[in-house]
């Protein structure tokens, strides 16, 4: 077995899609269509293009508990996933720059310094430093 | 504050209040970024960060998780990984990351990645010509 896929549920794919590209900077690795306007849309890191890939699933629009989770997660700050950064206060000035809202400052603790922020799309995501 | 940042703060008094033992260990992980290609001479480093040697290796798996081998192991994978990309030897490659042999290196690449690391050369090239 291999670890291919890490799903983020999403509320709108156009609206992430962009999020994620533009502003995060991963590119689309598939994108196909899935009936009712749904999509199997994965992305990738730049970096790491042979990497495990990112759905952005649109689960909270058809299945009500997936919902309710993904907004008591929000709703206490709590990151649904995590991303490597070479350098969080770099990110944290640059994801600033284009619009995007930290709910946690980048932040030292212990051997990793971290920082928090709205997706847009219903959850937070961390980006994490190791020191 | 949120849920999140109260737990942050929770953990960070219960396991990231020494900060002597927080300054070792970082040392420790500097060396071995940096130092990744030498031998892993844990006497010379356990005298130069005044802890003994057994000391240190409980150190670093309490505060990353990862012995300091499994580690050094990790980063000349992913070392090795960006040398065969940019085109390095196999062999060259091998001795650039500190491996002694290229029967270990070989190894190893192959129960990290799945592929030896010359499939693996092989297959980034292909990638790189179609793109």
């Amino acid at each position: 077995m291999r670890v291919t896929v890490i799903s983020i549920p999403v509320r709108d794919q156009e609206v992430a899609s962009k999020f994620y590209t533009e502003k995060l900077g991963f590119i689309i690795k598939k994108d196909a269509p899935l009936g009712g306007g749904n999509r199997w849309l994965t992305l990738v890191s730049k970096e790491a293009q042979d990497g495990p890939e990112i759905l952005l699933e649109p689960a909270p629009n058809h299945f009500e508990p997936c919902k309710v989770f993904q907004n008591a997660l929000k709703d206490a700050g709590i990151p649904w996933t995590q991303f490597d950064v070479d350098n969080v206060d770099d990110e944290y000035d640059r994801l600033l720059k284009v619009g995007v809202e930290f709910s946690v400052k980048p932040t030292e603790m212990g051997t990793v310094k971290f920082a928090v922020f709205d997706d847009t799309c219903g959850n937070n995501i961390q980006i994490v430093e190791t020191l | 504050m949120t849920f999140y940042q109260s737990q942050l703060h929770k953990v960070k008094s219960e396991c990231y209040s020494n900060k002597e033992q927080l300054k070792t260990v970082k040392a420790l992980r500097n060396y071995l970024e940096n130092s990744y290609y030498d031998d892993l001479n844990l006497n010379t480093l356990s005298k130069k960060l005044f802890t003994s040697k057994y000391h240190l290796l409980r150190l670093f798996k309490k505060y990353y998780g990862q012995t300091p081998r499994q580690y050094l192991m990790d980063k000349r994978i992913e070392k090795s990984k960006q040398y065969l990309n940019q085109g390095m030897t196999v062999t060259d490659t091998c001795y650039a990351v500190g491996f002694e042999s290229l029967g270990s290196f070989s190894t190893l690449f192959k129960s990290r990645t799945g592929k030896s690391p010359k499939a693996y050369q092989k297959e980034q090239f292909s990638r790189k010509k179609l793109e």
